[in-house]
């Protein structure tokens, strides 16, 4: 068999995924300086997920190439991803309840 | 950059459309190690059927020590939990969910929506093989050293690791180490259901055109491949804080007067892990077994299905809303109150697709033409044994009465109503329904019919009066029930008559099995689409269908499933792939 | 090729609802493997998800103090001590091997062979580098004390997480790179333009399996991106 020749052009320029890549490597390096000065509390979850959320969407947009996917795959898989985020905050609500709950009938200290 | 179109970029499937099925060259790869889902699909039934066996001996050594207390001597505490746990676990996991998934699902979707074969066979095959292994490596625990594990199927800890608990030592291991093998093989075939689905229809099959029960297991087999990795993770964890001594679910204990290693763990973590894959565990067994029903009541009642859109989104609701009900299993757990109070709503939510679909498997037979045989007997007795298991649900979907009910029989009743017996029930009906196109003979009728009055009403006789027993307060998993004060003596005699009724219907069992060997060497040669049913499988060239199920045309489909008894057509159904109403 | 030109002209939702309610297949365009890769991620998603959630819940749970991972990932070069470096590293060397991946796969559309060959062995080795960094802060976390269940620095819960999700994330990593090596091996010898057999499956391999290998080895990558945000500098 001889694999069929694409009938329309169907690729990207390799330049995208230069500035992609390079793209990562200044959120990751951004992400590790927020961490090297110490940036403490608030500031440092809202940088570093900010940080986390764009490389993940540059990631899962370019070079998984979802962005140049038809709107029902796109829908198929990031929805259920949402429902994730559902999950992981419900249980770390139910966390920290149970860590007031140690506080209040133990009698150990927040950290 | 050049424009791309959505959609168009990279590989096309067009590029590659002279994919073949390779053909066996020899026996082993024709019966054993067999692409072909069909085989697999044999492969699965079997082995399942078979840990059934198992799993139904020891609810037999349960009740009879249950009924006489001391009556074998070999039943001690430890054996007792451990048959509870065996049972358990083999039934949800390893039987009912290879059953429909592994069994029914790798028979009858490529056949029902005009595939060739699974999307992947060589996975495929694969799946089957670490499921086996699975389940090998489950049996293996009854012949090592403390037996398997007897810390009730919901495995929780600290108790589950703890000294104390029978097989904490091995059998522990032994357990979760199978699980973790059970849900990769899982993966390898539940990738290719949903693939085949959604990719590999015939020409003019559109998703709204699916018969109910490819419905059923597309659906079901998505909640599966979401909510075991829940199981997964716990089980790994598990398995560090046996082997490694870590604290992911283990808090500090003393234990005979002795602090043990763990410091700090969350088990009420392990429980809400284990049960967001635990509920939609549930309805992954419950959902495929609503498709098949709904097949079966509108084949033989020679009508549509009634609603089938309402059905499809009931279904979809379905799967979606078990996703958000995992904490009504937790409601006496310690978890955050507020919790409580979201999950039983949202428990009392999914009633109402529930119920939508019992209206609509109503609605389908009303005023249809019944045809009473063996696979519409099972449907109808389907439909009484879930409505009564779904309202008892509902009792303990309620926080405030599920609080005096939980760990009563009245739980055992409900869920063996609602997801054991109920899903078991159309098991039996779909071996009866589509044993002729397996085997292209017809199974005897009188052995089925047999079969199904002793199942029927002897499993409906053990699980109602269960109720009255988790009413009166007898507490589940209690190895005995000694002399206690509130506990009458009608309990007992209430106990012996369960133990009777599983004796006999456990029994009646082997009249299936041998009535399906008979039958599949002696049995009546079976007509041509024997049901005269609408759906692609039964309009194969030949009966059971060929390696590559089509021959060499593909079928092309032209209405929905459900073209039972259209005004002015000459018969009385028209198949999914006829183009005119009048051919 | 077949293509329905008025498919540009639809809006994307009326496209996304026209798509679900066709016959034969519901992604269109979209290989059987490729739909196959992506079904899986989303449930291996959930399987890192339920990992990364149970140890934030551990970590919220635990009474004893999570320590300071600025402290315990810290490297000391030239007397200095410089947190997470390797970490940063690693993190630099898979973004990269992910890099040299989308390149390959854009060669791979093209069927430029000696190209996507080299880029794929590339990434291969990126990925090798990134397994030996793992497995050198493994032995030197080890050196300084860290047990799954017990460490000097806090909660025993720090080692019992990090070992096993970083372990599980390198065992993504170590298959990763065992299938990308052989289809390397593959594009390398022309077997994808040749049509020859697989070895197992019997069937004829395609330049696609460069695309799905693809998916999967970003998604290590992607998940990579979670556990550098949420465990290290969290």
């Amino acid at each position: 068999m001889t694999p069929a020749t694409p009938a329309v052009d169907r690729q990207h320029s390799g330049r995208l995924f230069f500035v992609v890549w390079a793209w990562l490597f200044a959120l990751s390096f951004l992400s590790w300086l927020v961490a090297y000065f110490g940036i403490a509390g608030i500031p440092r979850w809202s940088l570093i997920s900010v940080f986390m959320l764009a490389k993940a969407a540059l990631i899962v947009a370019v070079f998984m190439r979802l962005a140049w996917e038809r709107l029902a795959l796109v829908f198929a898989i990031v929805a259920p991803l949402l429902a994730l985020v559902a999950f992981i905050s419900a249980l770390n609500f139910e966390a920290v309840y149970i860590h007031s709950q140690r506080e209040n009938y133990q009698g150990v200290k927040a950290p | 950059m050049v424009e791309v179109r959505a959609g168009e970029e990279g590989f096309h499937p067009d590029d590659f459309e002279d994919e073949e099925v390779p053909h066996p060259r020899s026996w082993w790869t024709k019966y054993v190690f067999s692409q072909d889902a069909k085989v697999v699909a044999l492969q699965y039934a079997g082995t399942a059927i078979f840990v059934g066996f198992i799993a139904l001996v020891m609810s037999w050594l349960m009740r009879i020590q249950l009924a006489f207390p001391g009556a074998l001597s070999f039943i001690d505490q430890d054996h007792y939990y451990q048959f509870i746990t065996m049972h358990g676990m083999m039934m949800v996991v390893y039987v009912l969910t290879a059953v429909f998934l592994g069994g029914f699902g790798n028979y009858l979707i490529p056949l029902m929506i005009g595939a060739r074969d699974m999307a992947f066979p060589f996975i495929n095959m694969l799946s089957y093989w670490f499921y086996l292994l699975a389940v090998l490596i489950l049996l293996s625990g009854f012949f090592l050293p403390g037996g398997p594990t007897g810390a009730g199927w919901t495995l929780y800890p600290p108790q589950a690791l703890l000294q104390g608990t029978p097989g904490s030592q091995y059998g522990i291991v032994v357990m979760f180490a199978s699980l973790c093998v059970f849900i990769a093989g899982f993966t390898m075939g539940g990738l290719n259901y949903v693939v085949t689905v959604l990719q590999l229809r015939a020409p003019g099959m559109t998703m709204m055109r699916l018969p109910m029960t490819i419905w059923g297991l597309f659906i079901a087999t998505i909640m599966a491949l979401l909510a075991f990795p829940g199981l997964f993770v716990a089980s790994l964890m598990m398995l560090c804080d046996r082997l490694l001594g870590t604290s992911f679910f283990m808090p500090a204990i003393v234990q005979n007067g002795e602090q043990l290693a763990h410091v700090g763990g969350s088990p009420i973590l392990y429980q809400h892990l284990f049960w967001f894959f635990g509920h939609p565990e549930v309805y992954i067994v419950a959902v495929p077994a609503f498709g098949i029903v709904a097949d079966l009541l509108s084949t033989h009642a020679r009508k549509n299905l009634f609603g089938y859109r309402m059905m499809v989104w009931a279904t979809i609701a379905i799967g979606v809303l078990s996703f958000v009900v995992w904490g009504h299993h937790m409601f006496i757990s310690g978890m955050n109150p507020l919790f409580g109070f979201f999950f039983a709503t949202s428990t009392l939510i999914i009633a109402i697709p529930t119920a939508i679909k019992v209206y609509n498997w109503i609605f389908t037979i009303w005023r249809g033409d019944i045809h009473l045989n063996v696979p519409m007997l099972y449907s109808l007795s389907f439909i009484v044994t879930f409505v009564v298991g779904g309202l008892s649900g509902l009792f303990l979907g309620n926080v405030a009465v599920d609080v005096p009910l939980n760990s009563t029989y009245f739980v055992v009743a409900h869920f063996h109503m609602v997801m054991g017996i109920a899903p078991l029930l159309v098991i039996f009906g779909a071996i009866y329904h589509w044993f002729p196109l397996i085997s292209g003979r017809m199974m005897n009728e009188k052995l089925a019919l047999a079969h199904f009055w002793i199942t029927f009403l002897g499993t409906y006789a053990m699980f109602f009066t269960m109720h009255y027993l988790g009413v009166l307060g007898v507490p589940r998993r209690y190895y005995e029930l000694g002399q206690t004060a509130f506990i009458p003596p009608s309990v007992t005699s209430l106990n012996i008559f369960i133990t009777v009724l599983a004796l006999i219907v456990g029994a009646a069992q082997l009249v299936l099995v041998y009535n399906f060997i008979r039958s599949w060497r002696h049995g009546e040669v079976a007509a041509r689409n024997p049901w005269r049913a609408t759906t692609l499988e039964w309009q194969t060239p030949d009966m059971p269908p060929p390696h590559d199920n089509w021959g060499p045309q593909a079928p092309k489909v032209y209405r929905w499933a459900y073209d039972y008894s259209v005004p002015g057509a000459p018969r009385d159904y028209i198949p999914q792939n006829q183009p005119e109403a009048r051919a | 090729m077949p293509t329905d030109l008025t498919v540009a002209k639809k809006s994307a939702l009326r496209q996304m609802t026209d798509d679900w309610s066709a016959d034969q297949r519901v992604f269109r365009g979209v290989t059987w493997g490729k739909a196959m890769m992506w079904v899986f991620i989303l449930g291996d998603a959930f399987i890192f998800a339920c990992f990364l959630l149970g140890y934030l819940a551990v970590r919220h749970t635990t009474t004893e103090a999570w320590p300071n991972t600025a402290e315990v990932f810290t490297i000391h070069v030239g007397g200095k001590p410089i947190p997470f470096l390797l970490i940063i590293v690693m993190t630099l060397i898979l973004d990269s091997s992910s890099g040299t991946m989308a390149l390959a796969i854009n060669a791979a559309h093209r069927r430029e062979r000696k190209k996507c060959a080299a880029l794929l062995f590339a990434t291969v080795l990126l990925g090798l580098t990134f397994v030996g960094l793992q497995a050198m802060e493994w032995r030197n976390l080890i050196a300084e004390g860290l047990r799954p269940a017990h460490n000097e620095w806090g909660a025993a819960q720090f080692g019992s997480c990090f070992f096993l999700i970083t372990g599980f994330h390198g065992l993504h990593v170590s298959f990763g790179l065992l299938f990308m090596a052989n289809i390397a091996r593959k594009v390398a010898r022309g077997d994808f333009d040749d049509g020859r057999r697989g070895f197992f499956t019997g069937r004829r391999g395609r330049y696609e399996a460069v695309e799905i290998m693809g998916l999967y080895w970003h998604f290590v990558d992607l998940v990579w991106v979670f556990i550098f945000a949420l465990f290290y500098l969290w």
